[in-house]
C-alpha cells in the first residue's frame, strides 16, 4: 500500500471531522453529567463495579450482544434481529477493519481520526500489497452486510407487519433527517470506493462497481463529489445523533454497565433515568406490548412516547403519558435496551406537588401487634411441623374485597397442617404500593415502618401473601432481616412437593393468567403452573408468561376511565381463551374481580382450586 | 277468526295481557321456560306499601287468563319473519304463525355473588332479597335459623347503580323493598337492630315516604348513608360488615346474624336472546329498546312486536301491569285498523 497524497488531507474530510468531534465532545459532556447526577453512594458502586470481573464480564457480553448483535430482537423477530444487527455489527466491523487496515499500511496515520474512513482515497494498491485483499473482501462483505440492512429498513417502513410489528413508532422531524442520513452514508461509500477501487484496490464489490462506472465515466474527477457527498452524509448523521432517536448508540454503551452495577432509578429526570430515555431507541416494541394499545389513540402513550416527550420537557404530555399508564411492565420487559418504562413513570409522578399531606400517624398498630405477637408462645406447642414454621398471613386488601380467596387460603393452611396466623383478620395497614405506585414514597414509608413493627414483632418466620400487588412491596421495599416474603402460589407449590397437599388431580381444563406483579414484578412464572398442573389441565393463553397481557383492572393507572378498561380486559380474556379453557385461573384478587366481570367462564384464583381439589 | 297474539313470558305482564286480550276477544297464547306462572311476582311474599300478599295478585292473574294457551317449560328455538307474519317455533316441536308477538320476558335478578366483597356464597349469614322472600313464603332457608337474632343489615343497590358491575341502571324497587323487609323481620324479631345501607333513597312512589318514615319512627330501622365496603366473618360465625357512614363522615363497623343483599334487577339474557331472533334492538343498559322512551314505550321499531313489563327496564308491580294493559290497547288498535 502507497500512500498518493503527502499531506494525508483533503477538505472533504472537514464534515466529518466536524461532526466527529461535535459527537464526542457531546456524548463526553453528557456521561460526565450523569455519572455525576448519581447519589454519591450510586456513584461509589458504579465504579466499584468496574473492578468485579464478574460484572465486568457482563459488561462485555451486554455490550456485544445488546449493542452489536440484538439478540433480545433476534428472539422476537429474525427478520428485525437481522436487520438492526446487520447494520450495527457490519458498520462496527467497517470501522475496526479501517483501522486495522491503517494500523497495518499506514501506521504513521494512526493519528489522523479521519484515515481510516477515507482510507481508499488516500492509498493506491501496489503488488506487494496484494495479500491486504483479504481485507479488501471482509471490507466489501461487511459493506454489502450492511447494505443489506438498510434495504431491509426501507421495506421496513413500508411494510411492517413482516418484522412482526402491528404498530411502529412515528418518527419525529429530527429522527427522519438521521434516519435519510444513515441510509445514504452506505450507498454513497459504496459509490465514492467504486470510483477509486482501481487505484486503491476494491474486492467483489467495489472492484465491480468501478468496472461498471468506468464504462461511462470515465473521467477521475467524479471521484472527489463523492466523497465529499460521503463525508457531508457522516456530518448531518453525526450532527443530528444526539438529537435524534439515534443517542441511543451513544447512551446504551454507558447505560449497559450502569443496569449491571444495579442503579436504580431515582430521580424523574435524572441520572439513570435521563440515561434510559436517551438509549430509548424508538424501535417501537412498546407499543405493541402495551395493553392499552386496544384502544388506537392509547398508542401515542407508550413508552417510546414518554422517552420524547422527556426530552422535550413537554410537562403536559408527560403528566398525562404517566398518569395513564396501567405500569404492567410489559413495556420493560420486552424492551431490547432495557428501559424501564414503569419506573420512569412512577418517578414523573413523584415530582408532581401536591396539595393534600395525609396524616396516616393516627393508625393504630399497636391492636395488631398485641394480635400476633403471642404467635409463638401459644402456637407452636400445638402445631410442630417440620423447620419451626410460623406462617403468618397477610391478606390485604384486595383480598378482604375476595374473601373467597382468603377463605380457600386459610382452608388449605388448615389441612396442610401449617402453624399459621392471621395478620390482618381484624383490618390491617395497607402495604404501601397503591401510594408508591401513585409517586408517593412519604406516605408509603410510613405505613411501610407501621407493617414492619407488626411483622417483626410477631416472631414470624415466613410471610405468607395473596396479593401479587402486596407481594411486590413487601420484596423491594420492606427490610424484614431474614423473614421469607412468599406468595400463595410458591407456598402451595411447597406443600406439594414436600407432600403436605394432596391434590386430586382432574379432567378440567385451566387457563392460567400470570398477573403482572407477580410475573414480570417479582419473577414467579413456573411455580404457580405446577400448582395447576396439579389440579387440573394446564393451558397458556395465546400470550402468557412474560408477555401475559395485563387484566386491564390495574391500580396502576391514576387517569383511565372504566369503558377503556372494559375493552382491555376483554382482549386480555380472548388471549386467555384463544385455546378454550374450561375456566380462567389466576392468583391476584384484583385480577379475579376484573376478569369476573367480563368473563364468560368461571375465574378463580388458584387457592380456590387446591382448596377444591383437596381432601382434610 | 280469532286473531292469534303470542305473550312470550308467563309473568305478572304476560298474564295481565292475556286476561285483557281475552276480554277483548282475541285469543293469547302464552309461553313459559319455566314450571309455573307469575315469574318473580310468584316467589313473593308480600308487596309494597300496602303488605298486599303476592300469592293473592298471581291467583287472580291466573284465574282471569286461564282460557289463554299456556304452554309450561318451553321455550322459544327460533323465529322465523314471513311476509306479515312471524312463524314461532316453540321447544316442545308446535309450531305457530301469528301477527303479533307480545314481549313480557321481563328481567333477572343481579347474581349477588358477582359482588365478591359482600361474601355471598362464601357466608353464611348472606343471603339475597329473593332468599329472604322464600324464607317468608316457605320458612325453609338453612342460613337462617329460628333463634332471635339481635342485628340484620341490608345492603342497597347491590349490582344496580353499579358500574363495575355492568349495571348502571337503578332498578327502582330495591329501597322500598328493603324496607318492606326491614319493616317484616322486625315484627319477626322486634328485638333485633336494623340497619338499612344505602346511598341514596329513592321512595318515589304513592306512600312509599309514608313508608320510609314509619319504617325509622314505628319500627326504629336505622338508615345509614354509605356503601358496604367489605363483609367478613368473626370466630362466632356472625358477619362483621365495614362500611362508612358519610353523613357522620366516620367508617363504621357492625356484627350481624343476617345480612341482607338487595339484588338489583339486569337485563334477562333469555330476553335478549329472543330479542335477537327477530333482530329487535337492545338498549345501552342491555334491556329491550322500545321506539321511543316517552311516547311508545310499549312498541317496538319492528311491525306487530311489543312490549311490556321489565323487558325494557326496572318496573313496580303496578307500572308492569299498567303497561300490560297499555300494550293490550295498542295491539287492539293496530289490529282494528288493519280491519278497515
Amino acid at each position: 500500500m502507497r500512500e498518493i497524497y503527502l499531506s494525508g488531507f483533503n477538505t472533504f474530510v472537514l464534515p466529518f471531522m466536524f461532526g466527529m468531534l461535535f459527537v464526542l465532545g457531546w456524548c463526553l459532556i453528557g456521561a460526565v453529567r450523569i455519572i455525576f447526577q448519581l447519589t454519591p453512594d450510586d456513584r461509589k458502586k458504579f465504579f466499584l463495579s468496574f473492578l468485579n470481573p464478574k460484572i465486568m464480564l457482563k459488561n462485555i457480553r451486554d455490550w456485544f450482544c445488546d449493542c452489536l448483535f440484538h439478540v433480545k430482537l433476534w428472539k422476537r423477530n429474525k427478520l428485525l434481529g437481522y436487520m438492526h444487527s446487520s447494520i450495527a455489527f457490519g458498520w462496527f466491523m467497517i470501522i475496526v477493519l479501517g483501522h486495522i487496515e491503517v494500523f497495518l499500511y499506514t501506521p504513521q496515520r494512526m493519528h489522523q481520526m479521519w484515515y481510516p474512513i477515507f482510507f481508499r482515497y488516500f492509498v493506491a494498491v501496489t503488488d506487494s500489497t496484494m495479500k491486504g485483499s483479504f481485507f479488501f473482501f471482509l471490507m466489501d462483505f461487511f459493506l454489502l452486510v450492511v447494505l443489506s440492512g438498510i434495504v431491509l429498513a426501507i421495506i421496513k417502513r413500508a411494510r411492517s407487519r413482516i418484522f412482526g410489528m402491528r404498530r411502529t413508532t412515528r418518527a419525529s422531524i429530527t429522527d427522519l433527517i438521521g434516519l435519510y442520513s444513515l441510509w445514504a452514508i452506505f450507498p454513497l461509500r459504496l459509490l465514492a470506493e467504486g470510483f477509486t477501487a482501481d487505484i486503491s484496490g476494491g474486492s467483489f464489490l467495489t472492484k465491480s462497481l468501478n468496472l461498471v462506472l468506468h464504462s461511462f465515466l470515465s473521467d477521475q474527477m467524479n471521484m472527489l463529489p463523492t466523497w465529499w457527498a460521503y463525508s457531508i452524509a457522516l456530518c448531518i448523521f453525526m450532527c443530528i445523533l444526539p438529537f435524534s432517536r439515534y443517542m441511543h448508540i451513544p447512551a446504551e454503551i454507558l447505560l449497559i454497565p450502569m443496569r449491571n452495577a444495579g442503579i436504580p432509578v431515582r430521580h424523574a429526570r435524572k441520572g439513570i433515568a435521563r440515561l434510559q430515555v436517551y438509549s430509548c431507541p424508538g424501535c417501537g416494541v412498546c407499543i405493541d406490548a402495551c395493553p392499552m394499545g386496544v384502544v388506537k389513540a392509547n398508542s401515542k402513550d407508550a413508552t417510546v412516547y414518554l422517552n420524547r416527550q422527556i426530552k422535550r420537557n413537554n410537562e403536559r404530555r408527560i403528566e398525562e403519558i404517566s398518569d395513564k399508564c396501567l405500569l404492567c411492565g410489559k413495556c420493560t420487559a420486552v424492551c431490547p435496551v432495557g428501559v424501564e418504562g414503569d419506573r420512569i413513570r412512577i418517578a414523573q409522578r413523584s415530582i408532581r406537588p401536591y396539595n393534600l399531606a395525609p396524616d396516616y400517624s393516627n393508625i393504630d398498630e399497636n391492636s395488631a401487634i398485641l394480635a400476633v405477637n403471642n404467635f409463638v408462645s401459644t402456637n407452636n406447642n400445638i402445631v410442630s411441623t417440620a423447620n419451626n414454621e410460623r406462617v403468618l398471613y397477610f391478606a390485604g386488601c384486595m383480598t378482604a374485597l375476595t374473601p373467597g380467596i382468603r377463605k380457600s387460603m386459610e382452608s388449605v393452611l388448615r389441612k396442610a397442617g401449617v402453624n399459621y396466623r392471621m395478620m390482618d383478620k381484624d383490618g390491617g395497614i395497607c402495604c404501601g404500593r397503591p401510594m408508591l405506585m401513585a409517586g408517593r414514597k412519604d406516605p408509603a414509608k410510613e405505613m411501610i415502618r407501621k407493617n414492619t413493627n407488626i411483622i417483626k414483632s410477631s416472631g414470624a418466620t415466613t410471610l405468607l401473601l395473596s396479593c401479587p400487588i402486596c407481594l411486590k412491596v413487601f420484596k423491594e421495599e420492606y427490610e424484614l432481616d431474614g423473614i421469607e416474603i412468599i406468595h400463595h402460589t410458591e407456598f402451595m407449590d411447597r406443600l406439594i412437593a414436600e407432600g403436605r397437599l394432596h391434590v386430586e388431580s382432574s379432567e378440567v381444563r385451566y387457563a392460567y393468567h400470570d398477573p403482572c406483579e407477580l410475573g414480570r414484578g417479582c419473577g414467579v412464572y413456573d411455580q404457580p403452573r405446577r400448582v395447576v398442573a396439579a389440579a387440573g389441565q394446564l393451558v397458556e393463553g395465546a400470550k402468557s408468561g412474560k408477555e401475559s397481557i395485563c387484566c386491564g383492572g390495574s391500580l396502576g393507572s391514576l387517569s383511565l376511565g372504566f369503558e377503556q378498561r372494559k375493552l382491555m380486559t376483554e382482549n386480555a380474556i380472548n388471549n386467555l381463551t384463544a385455546d378454550n379453557p374450561d375456566a380462567i385461573v389466576t392468583a391476584c384478587p384484583l385480577c379475579k374481580t376484573t376478569f369476573g366481570r367480563y368473563a364468560d367462564r368461571p375465574v378463580v384464583d388458584i387457592v380456590e382450586v387446591i382448596d377444591s381439589k383437596t381432601g382434610n | 277468526m280469532k286473531e292469534i297474539i303470542v305473550i312470550i313470558g308467563g309473568g305478572i305482564a304476560g298474564l295481565e295481557a292475556a286476561s285483557n286480550l281475552l276480554k277483548l276477544g282475541y285469543s293469547p297464547i302464552i309461553i313459559e321456560k319455566s314450571d309455573h306462572l307469575g315469574g318473580h311476582v310468584a316467589n313473593w311474599h308480600k308487596l309494597f306499601p300496602d303488605l298486599t300478599p303476592a300469592k293473592d295478585l298471581v291467583d287472580e292473574l291466573i284465574a282471569s287468563s286461564k282460557d289463554a294457551n299456556i304452554f309450561l317449560n318451553t321455550e322459544v328455538s327460533f323465529i322465523n319473519r314471513l311476509k306479515d307474519s312471524y312463524n314461532i317455533m316453540l321447544s316442545n316441536g308446535i309450531s305457530i304463525i301469528t301477527k303479533y308477538i307480545l314481549m313480557t320476558t321481563g328481567f333477572r335478578l343481579f347474581e349477588a355473588s358477582k359482588k365478591e366483597e359482600y361474601g355471598y356464597g362464601i357466608y353464611n349469614q348472606v343471603i339475597t332479597n329473593s332468599d329472604l322472600e322464600h324464607w317468608f313464603n316457605t320458612g325453609q332457608d338453612k342460613r337462617i335459623d329460628e333463634s332471635p337474632m339481635n342485628a340484620i343489615g341490608f345492603v342497597h343497590c347491590v349490582g344496580s347503580r353499579d358500574e363495575k358491575a355492568r349495571n348502571s341502571q337503578c332498578s327502582k324497587v330495591c329501597c322500598i323493598t328493603a324496607i318492606k323487609q326491614a319493616i317484616e323481620l322486625k315484627e319477626k324479631f322486634p328485638d333485633a337492630q336494623i340497619y338499612c345501607f344505602y346511598m341514596d333513597l329513592r321512595l318515589f312512589g304513592k306512600k312509599f315516604e309514608d313508608f320510609y318514615t314509619k319504617a325509622q319512627r314505628d319500627h326504629g330501622i336505622h338508615f345509614i348513608r354509605g356503601r358496604v365496603s367489605e363483609v367478613g366473618e368473626n370466630i362466632e360465625g356472625k358477619v362483621i360488615v365495614k362500611a362508612e357512614d358519610t353523613l357522620a363522615g366516620k367508617p363504621i363497623k357492625v356484627t350481624l346474624d343476617l345480612l341482607v343483599l338487595m339484588s338489583g334487577m339486569v337485563c334477562n339474557p333469555d330476553s335478549s336472546k329472543t330479542a335477537s331472533m327477530m333482530a329487535l334492538p337492545i338498549d345501552s343498559d342491555g334491556f329491550l329498546k322500545s321506539s321511543d322512551n316517552v311516547f311508545r314505550i310499549t312498541a317496538s321499531p319492528k311491525k306487530g312486536i311489543f312490549y311490556a313489563g321489565a323487558c325494557t327496564g326496572p318496573k313496580t308491580v303496578p307500572e308492569t301491569l299498567a303497561e300490560a294493559r297499555s300494550a293490550v290497547l295498542d295491539i287492539h288498535s293496530h289490529i282494528t285498523s288493519q280491519e278497515k
